[in-house]
This record gives C-alpha cells, structure tokens and sequence, in this order.
C-alpha cells in the first residue's frame, strides 16, 4: 500500500473522524435521523473538504501562518455556499432537511481539523487521500447510525423513496425515541465504545 | 530597500484579497446557474401551499403581489406573503384570506429558526391557531389575542403573528382601494 492508500485508510477506522477523533458531533446528532439526511450531509462534506484540501494544500508555501485561519475559513465558506446554492436549486427537500446544518459545514471542525492538521502541511495528493478518507470515514459514522436509527425508529428502511424492507412488529410500534434526540446519544455512544474497544485490541 | 520591506509587509493583506477576489467570483457565478431554479422551486413550493390553504382551488392569478384564488371561475380568496422577523433571520409567511376580514390558513415558506424550538412554528399545531380568525384577532394571547405561543420561542412566534396581522390589514386595505377605483 502506498502512501497514497496509507492515508486514505486511516480515516476509516483507526482515526474515523466521528467515532474516534470525536469531530463534527453535532451535525452527525443532528441530521443522522434518516440515510437520505446521511447521505446529503456526506456529499456536502465530500465536495467542500476535497475542495478545500486540494487549494489549501495547493497554496500552503504561500500562506503567512498568520493569514491562515482568515484564509481558511474564507475557501472553506465559499465552497458551502456554493454547495447550498446548488441544493437549494436541485434537491430541495433535502435542503429543508438538513436546515442550518448545511450552513454549519462552514464551521464543522472535521473540515477546519484537516485544513490546520494535513492539508496545510502536505502535498495535494496527500491531502486529497487524507479527505476522501476522513469522508468515507464520517460516510461510514453517518450511514451506521442514521440506519439504526431509522431502522428502530421507524420499523422501516427506506432511501429516497424505495423502500427496502418495513418489520413485522417494529413497523406497526416504532420506538419514536431513536429518532429524537436520547436515541442519537446512545447509539453514537455504543458505536464508540464498539471503535474504541476494536482499536485497542489492534493496538494490543 | 523600504519598498520590498513594504511589499513584504503589504504581502498577506494582498494576499487575502486575491482570494476574496476569487471566491466573489466563484459565489457570483454560482449565483447566476442558480437563481432561476431556485426561483421555480420557490414557485413550486408557494403553489402546493396554496392547495394546502385552498384545497378547491382551481387556478390563480397574481397582481401587485397578490394572489387572487379561483375555484371553478368563482373567487374564493386571496393570498399574499408576508414577512416577518424572526430570531435567526427572515421568516416568509404565505398568508391565505377567506374575505376581506378572516384568515383561511397560513403556511411557513421559509425560515431561519433555531431547530426544535423556533422552527416549530412550522408546525400544524401552531399554524392552525389561525384558521378562522378575524384579521383583528391574530394577536398572542397575552397581547389580547387568541394565539399560543410555542413554548420558549416567544419572539419567533410573535414574529409571525405581527407580520400576519400587519401585511393583512396592508393587503386587504389595497384590496379596497381597488375595488372602489373599479
């Protein structure tokens, strides 16, 4: 595996921006209610942390240290707006339901993480891998408990409209709890304790 | 020397500005691929609220920023937007009227409301307090009215309420004039 493939990988498991490093909790609590929330928020993340690697890592020699918040924030910005232009152009509903939290990206620590950590400090390929990985990382997070909680909290499984399957007795007395608030704490948390406790027995 | 120490000096500010510069340009085009889209799903939007306001409606016509609703060629009501403002920012009211006196129904186009407290004015059990009421009427119930608020989100609620009984008495005196210049 090249280095390439190296830094790709570790955004997954080892260092998964959600279930290890702890990062971008209140997106991934707010908006993981059903897998089309997931997978909107993950193609927003997608776009606006490549982008932003790629022209930070492109411009890091240039870049005074004490420019680089202002700079920052001012890429990683402008690539949300853009993103929440073209959702509130072509997906509509799913712009009404990731609400404020579209916006939010701007500020979303994941993304700021991996400006300041890599991207400023690595060559574009690098930063490239390290953001697709961190994204498919946080996909993996997002998807785990939006399922989950859909699944319990519904009775059923659906995404953008085909549904897959609807359970015999959960369909009929969903448990409404997992999809409000006290359901995403509690699956975050046991999905944590289940990353940790496999990362240690790795490191072991 | 003193002009490359200052060039050297000048270098982040001349810095950041290019990339404002190119971020402008980056949003404005956005901008422009955009706006005539997210102007037809705006249309879309008003229209299936309309429905939901006036579920025999059959057509509809807009003038001066009203809507004039039709069922079967007879007129059924009016509609307008009316805009509030609200904790996070503008809140867009599509506004239904029975006549020149009552409300028919209201629906939240958009928002900026903090989630789970004031975006709850989104919600049936808010909206519906207006159905049926007299323009007069559309106050809080602490104000004199007869509407609840959402419970911790006051000023969001009132927002609304205030933008609805204002545009409504605007709109319905411009219905008036009108009609007596016909």
């Amino acid at each position: 595996m090249g280095k390439f493939g190296k830094e790709f990988a570790k955004g997954l498991i080892i260092s998964n921006p959600v279930l290890v490093l702890a990062l971008g909790l209140c997106p991934t609590l707010a908006i993981t209610t059903s897998i089309d929330n997931a997978l909107g928020m993950t193609l927003v993340v997608l776009v606006v942390l490549v982008g932003s690697s790629t022209i930070i890592a492109a411009i890091r020699n240039f870049v005074p240290s004490i420019m680089r918040i202002p700079i920052f924030i001012v890429i990683i910005a402008s690539l949300v707006t853009v993103m929440d232009l073209i959702f509130q152009a072509n997906f509509p509903d799913l712009h009404v339901s990731l609400g404020i939290f579209l916006p939010l990206v701007v500020v979303n620590c994941i993304i700021l993480a991996r400006a300041e950590v890599f991207a400023s400090k690595n060559p574009i390929l690098h930063s490239i891998a390290d953001a697709l990985g961190i994204t498919v990382g946080f996909m993996l997070a997002l998807l785990m408990i939006s399922s989950i909680r859909q699944i319990l909290g519904t009775g059923s499984l659906s995404v953008f409209g085909f549904d897959f399957f609807t359970l015999p007795v959960l369909g009929k007395y969903p448990i409404a709890m997992f999809i409000l608030p006290p359901g995403a704490f509690l699956i975050i948390g046991l999905l944590m304790a289940l990353f940790r406790w496999r990362g240690v027995m790795k490191s072991e | 020397m003193p002009a490359k120490e200052a060039l050297k000096k000048a270098f982040p500010v001349i810095l950041l500005t290019v990339v404002v510069a190119v971020s402008v340009t980056l949003l404005t085009f956005t901008d422009r691929l955009t706006r005539e889209k997210i102007e037809y799903q705006r249309e879309q939007k008003i229209h299936r609220m309309l429905f939901e306001i006036f579920p025999n409606m059959s057509q509809y016509t807009l003038e001066n920023d009203i809507y004039t609703i039709y069922s079967d060629g007879a007129k059924v009501g009016y509609a307008f937007i009316a805009i509030g403002k609200g904790y996070g920012g503008k809140i867009d009211i599509l506004v239904g009227l029975e006549d020149e006196t009552m409300i028919k129904g209201i629906n939240i186009v958009s928002h900026l409301e903090t989630p789970g407290l004031g975006a709850r004015i989104t919600e049936s059990p808010f909206t519906n307090q207006f159905t049926g009421l007299d323009i007069a009427n559309v106050a809080l119930r602490q104000d004199g009215g007869q509407i609840d608020a959402i419970t911790g989100a006051t000023r969001s609620s009132r927002a609304v309420i205030e933008a609805v009984r204002t545009t409504a008495m605007e709109k319905v005196k411009l219905l008036k004039d009108s009609e007596e210049g016909e």
